[in-house]
């Protein structure tokens, strides 16, 4: 009964699509398709939570009757992800109806066909159950992200975006398939399934070689550094919604990926794969925040700081596969708990960020923090859920950020506290990682919020600020409200999510942070609730205040200029860590004959990060000296290419004598 | 009154380790010459420490006559030997840090682990004794990262001095102590270098106008 | 029983805050041969704030509002969590230090935003380099605090105590030092006292946390006050709780529990002691020789957590 209404769900997406594109003249499909699109989502998450809650929603769904396998099946882990995907799709759907209001109708026609298939190709990547049906929607999610980016403009600096984006993620794409078609010798109809079912008797040699491949292909999707340099560039590109989409979900699609490679198909890991997800982990977590403290674009800044939480979830992924292999299989279900929690949470708040950045572009045509200030006052709801995504990503108590980076430093711990007979030294000290991870993002966040939204406007643009309209404050009230739920009371999902790493992670009982934090949290946030208001309600009769110019030293008013901006509130923490980042720094001083009497000084400053100097830069080039190296095969002369092909034959004749 | 002297011995023995770990992670972190110095003089003190405790323990008269004249000589008479040419030379205090002390604390860390690790194929069955070996190979070890990334010639002097002191503590935990006569010529070794050394630092200073080890490049072809 | 005596626990952190202010202040003038004000000093100064008018800058949004009730709110919340007369404390029970610790950031979190709101520069001075502070004094308090938890098989600082009282004093382990070496120059740091902060001085450009507070007036000002002598008083009790516990009563009658006031009160006395030595006899540091000074403690917590696993062979 349930399956033929999950066709038709997975249906209606291109059916939005192609309504979208026909119908974007007539303003009644301009407003039917979002609406669908919302019912469709609601919907989703509806029958995605029920399923992740209660567990026995398994379908399975098998076309024979085409020409590759084609297959659906929905178990925990999948039901899981689906909600994510809806939770985040149906705010930033909400957004994209004000979003599209002032663009041409063709950027609507467009907009509203790519973005159901977006929403679909995302869906198909978790829903599947064959390798066609995967690679067709990891395909589509690059292609249909990279249209939503393409119609946005054509600049310059945008079209080179794009194309580092399609590149590297076509790169990804190749690793993951690599990684699928070496299970082809023992499941060759390449279902899950069947691979599944192989996992384990393949020798360790190609378990290997597959669990490096799809490292390596779901690490460049996700963001892991030193395979991040399309976030900062693809992010701030595309529009809000899209923004929001890509890095709330699309990300996750690859955490999905390599959950289900390295627990389900490929279980019983080895202890280096562990190892190096918490190296790639940890590298990504401190640098990733280290270089959006040095962003002063918005969008950037949040797009850094996907990679940094990417960094945090394959932390916990990492310590799970760590345990996994130790024979620990309390503190795997742990970690992998808080790695779930935590890509669940970053897609709540990281999404929140991103359409409140979204509002702030609609309302000032700027994302430049030096040129915002004092929104809060033109627009107090953004600002009041901006203010609780930021608390979120800081992972502050309250906020349901904290609750997975609690669980993943319990995770570090618990095997060196509780367990004591290990000899593990780098989980602990994973510790103090976490904590300058904490502190980075803190201080990034004072600075974003805090520049962009309090003090005073930097230019008439923030000045004229208006408030933003209904649909965009609704979307972002949702993710608000269901970051701080999800923050006071953890219970709600920690619980499922303890029953679905029950069914990746066999033999466990549950570890006892689990009914801690769930007990724990609302406890606290209680008192620290109560205490506030007490406070509030003892001072009460003290709410009488005058207004006093801030003291400006004598001088008759303070200027907006004499704020703090954003790159001087991270001047010293840039200091200190200098090294990391390593500016190009030019000043000029013209006339250049005359340098004591100077006409005008120029400061030019490059920040590009270290790694495409040092990495990319050469390896790029060698990828092209190389194919110039390859070039000279190509003669142009007829019997050379003769003299290949019968230089191919003979060495499969010797191949064949001395293979027998 | 002897139960407490024999419990201040072990706590001695056994907490002088973390001690002598303090003060090579603090002369990582200097920047005055003066304070390198001092370093020293209470790391010989702690040396001093164990070795009367040793005595204590073992009751051996030997062992009193060398913890007394480690004290004497390289808690008292070195540093204010050292202190002493520093006045006299009038040189600038800075260490001459090619890896600034910030980062340099981080290294000793990471020599503090190595000893450790490298100390634990050689395992004795007493915990002190793995400790104040890794103390011993520790000192060594910041011995040769102080003489390869400080670039004065005084530096260079503490850190000789520091290296001398962990051969001493590796020969007082395994075999403990070496005989009276060798400990007596190898004190005096000392005293000889450090005279050579204070009559060349003047020829030195007097001859290129500074002190800094990375500049005296004429010996290249 | 226990909670009334959780409930006093509480209640003397934060009642008392105030007055460890005034001793430290009354010993720094001793060794300066002056008489200094009375230890009751800052309780007057509390009040006195309380009574006044509360004014507020017109760039100020609700943050402005709601930041000192959250920093004293946190402050509360984390006094709730030390343990001072016996081991245990109104949380201890389902919560660990972490959440200590992120408490009191939350707290920090909101009075940087405070500061900022003002629009002033001297507010962003405050901020950005309370920031550059926390940043670098996160990683070694929770090591440190970690390979304190390591040795003890619990992550409960109640439970932490419990088991360091436990111990004999003539046993701490070298992690103990290097854990209390590493937390005392945290403590400095997340206190503000010298050499990472004047806490009395008058020139802004010297200030760090005094910066970020320049705005506030009246009941709010007396709030962040009062906050920060919490917080001063917090940090010291958990010092003493991870490494001076004994003497704390483990029956819950009255003569213990008197007994174990009255030791507290002593060690809480040599600690400010100590602190005031310390503030009279170094200097500020200046403001990129305080990451220096913080790197020497992460050196030495990561070196306590290494020193837990060799011990433990």
């Amino acid at each position: 009964m349930i399956e033929p209404i999950f066709v038709i769900f997975l249906l209606l997406f291109p059916l939005a699509a192609i309504l979208g594109y026909l119908g974007a003249g007539s303003a009644l499909t301009r407003k039917f398709v979002p609406y669908l699109l919302l019912v469709l989502l609601l919907s989703g998450l509806g029958f995605s939570a029920i399923a992740f809650v209660k567990g026995n929603a398994l379908n399975l769904h098998y076309a024979s009757h085409l020409p590759f396998a084609t297959g659906f099946a929905v178990d925990r882990l999948t039901a899981f992800f689906l909600m994510v995907i809806c939770a985040i799709a149906f705010p930033a759907t909400l957004f994209s109806i004000s979003y599209t209001e002032p663009h041409s109708r063709g950027y609507c026609r467009w907009y509203w066909c790519l973005l159901p298939l977006f929403i679909f190709s995302m869906v198909l990547v978790i829903v599947s159950s064959t390798v066609f049906v995967f690679m067709a929607g990891w395909e589509l999610m690059t292609l249909l992200s990279g249209g939503l980016i393409a119609i946005e403009g054509a600049s310059e600096d945008r079209r080179r975006g794009l194309f580092i984006y399609l590149a590297m993620m076509h790169f990804g794409a190749a690793a993951v398939f690599g990684a699928f078609l070496l299970f082809v010798p023992g499941a060759p109809s390449l279902t899950f399934e069947a691979i599944r079912a192989t996992g384990h008797g393949l020798p360790p040699q190609v378990r290997t070689a597959i669990f490096l491949l799809a490292f390596a292909g779901f690490g460049a999707k996700a963001g892991i550094i030193p395979l991040h340099l399309w976030l900062p560039k693809a992010h701030p590109i595309a529009p809000s919604p899209v923004s929001a989409l890509m890095s709330g979900v699309m990300l996750k699609t690859a955490v999905y990926g390599f959950v289900r490679f390295s627990f389900d198909f490929l279980a019983a890991p080895a202890p280096w794969w562990g190892y190096l997800a918490l190296a790639a982990g940890a590298v990504s977590g401190v640098l990733g925040v280290l270089y959006a403290l040095g962003e002063h674009d918005l969008k950037r800044l949040l797009a850094y700081h996907s990679v940094e939480n990417i960094g945090i979830i394959y932390l916990g992924l990492g310590t799970s596969l760590v345990f996994l292999s130790h024979n620990a299989p309390i503190w795997a279900t742990l970690a992998l708990v808080a790695a779930l929690l935590h890509t669940l949470n970053h897609a709540l708040f990281k999404g929140l960020l991103f359409l409140g950045a979204g509002a702030i572009h609609h309302s000032t045509h700027t994302l430049d923090m030096e040129e915002l200030g004092g929104l809060s006052r033109r627009m107090p709801m953004v600002s009041a859920t901006f203010l609780v995504g930021c608390c979120a990503i800081a992972g502050l108590p309250l906020f349901n950020g904290f609750v997975s980076e609690w669980l993943t430093f319990r995770g570090f711990v618990a095997g060196a506290v509780f367990d004591g007979g290990s000899n593990e030294l780098i989980l602990p000290l994973m510790a103090g990682v976490l904590g300058l991870i904490g502190g980075l993002a803190a201080a990034c966040f004072v600075k974003a919020y805090g520049i962009s939204f309090l003090g005073r406007p930097h230019t008439p643009r923030a000045e004229q600020a208006y408030d933003a309209p209904r649909a965009m404050k609704l979307a972002v009230s949702l993710l608000a409200a269901a970051c701080i739920v999800t923050g006071i009371f953890p219970g709600i999902v920690l619980r499922p999510l303890l029953a679905l790493v029950g069914t990746i992670i066999s033999g466990a009982s549950a570890p006892p942070e689990i009914t801690m934090i769930s007990r724990g949290m609302p406890v606290i946030s209680a008192c620290v609730l109560g205490v506030i208001f007490l406070t509030f309600a003892v001072l009460r009769w003290k709410q009488i205040r005058r207004m006093v110019p801030t003291w400006a030293c004598g001088l008759p008013e303070l200027t907006p200029r004499m704020q703090y901006a954003a790159a001087s509130f991270s001047k010293p923490i840039r200091q200190v860590f200098r090294s990391v980042y390593k500016p190009d720094r030019k000043v000029e001083v013209l006339p250049v004959d005359r340098p004591y009497f100077p006409e005008a000084i120029s400061y030019h400053s490059v920040r590009t990060t270290s790694f495409e100097r040092s990495l990319y830069r050469p390896a790029v080039d060698l990828l092209i000296s190389a194919a110039r190296g390859l070039r000279r095969l190509h003669t142009g002369n007829i019997q050379a290419y003769l003299l290949y092909i019968f230089f191919m034959l003979f060495s499969l004749l010797l191949y064949l004598r001395f293979s027998q | 009154m002897g139960v407490v002297f024999e419990v201040a011995a072990l706590k001695v023995l056994s907490s002088a380790a973390v001690l002598l770990f303090g003060t090579v992670l603090l002369m990582a972190t200097a920047r005055r010459i003066s304070t390198c110095a001092y370093l020293f003089a209470f790391q010989s003190l702690v040396l001093a420490a164990e070795v009367a405790s040793v005595a204590y323990i073992q009751h051996s008269r030997e062992a009193y006559f060398v913890a007394a004249m480690v004290f004497a000589v390289k808690v008292i008479a070195i540093p204010y030997a050292l202190l002493w040419l520093m006045r006299r030379l009038h040189t600038p205090h800075d260490v001459g840090a090619s890896i600034s002390p910030g980062h340099s604390v981080f290294v000793m860390a990471g020599v503090i682990f190595v000893s450790f690790w490298a100390v634990r194929l050689y395992l004795r069955e007493l915990r002190a004794t793995e400790v104040t070996l890794a103390a011993a190979v520790a000192l060594i070890l910041s011995a040769a990262f102080l003489i390869v990334t400080r670039n004065k010639a005084l530096m260079q002097v503490i850190a000789l001095l520091v290296l001398e002191n962990g051969i001493f503590l590796a020969a007082l935990v395994t075999i403990f102590g070496m005989p009276l006569i060798i400990e007596m010529g190898i004190v005096f070794d000392l005293l000889m270098g450090l005279l050579l050394m204070g009559i060349f630092v003047f020829r030195i200073r007097d001859t290129f106008d500074h002190l800094d080890v990375s500049r005296l490049r004429r010996l290249r072809g | 029983m226990r909670l009334a005596v959780n409930v006093a626990q509480l209640l003397i952190l934060v009642l008392a805050a105030p007055a460890l202010r005034g001793i430290i202040a009354k010993f720094k003038a001793h060794i300066q041969r002056r008489q200094g004000a009375s230890i009751f000093r800052p309780y007057a100064d509390v009040l006195k704030l309380f009574r006044k008018e509360d004014l507020a800058p017109p760039t100020a949004s609700p943050i402005f509002r709601i930041a000192p009730v959250v920093v004293f709110a946190t402050a509360v919340i984390a006094a709730a969590f030390i343990p001072v007369l016996s081991a245990s404390s109104l949380l201890a029970a389902r919560t660990d230090f972490f959440i200590f610790v992120y408490v009191l950031a939350l707290g920090r979190f909101f009075i940087s935003l405070g500061a900022l709101d003002g629009g002033s520069s001297f507010g962003g001075m405050g901020a950005s380099r309370e920031a550059l502070v926390s940043v670098l004094a996160e990683a070694p308090l929770l090591l440190a605090l970690t390979s304190l938890a390591m040795l003890s098989k619990s992550l409960s600082l109640a439970e932490i105590t419990r088991w360091t009282a436990g111990q004999n004093f003539f046993d701490l382990s070298p992690v103990h030092l290097l854990a209390f070496a590493a937390l005392g120059i945290v403590a400095v740091a997340e206190t503000g006292r010298l050499p990472v902060d004047n806490p009395t001085t008058q020139l802004e450009l010297t200030m760090l946390h005094e910066a970020m507070v320049l705005e506030y007036s009246g009941p709010s000002l007396a709030l962040i006050e009062w906050a920060q002598a919490i917080k001063l008083h917090v940090i010291s009790a958990l010092m003493i709780a991870m490494f001076l516990p004994w003497g704390l009563s483990t029956i819950l009658t009255a003569g213990s529990l008197a007994l174990a006031l009255l030791l507290y009160c002593g060690k809480l006395l040599l600690l400010a002691g100590a602190i005031a030595v310390i503030e009279s006899s170094l200097a500020k540091l200046r403001m990129y020789a305080v990451p220096d000074f913080l790197r020497v403690a992460s050196a030495l917590a990561i070196l306590a957590v290494i020193f837990t696993v060799f011990i433990r062979k």
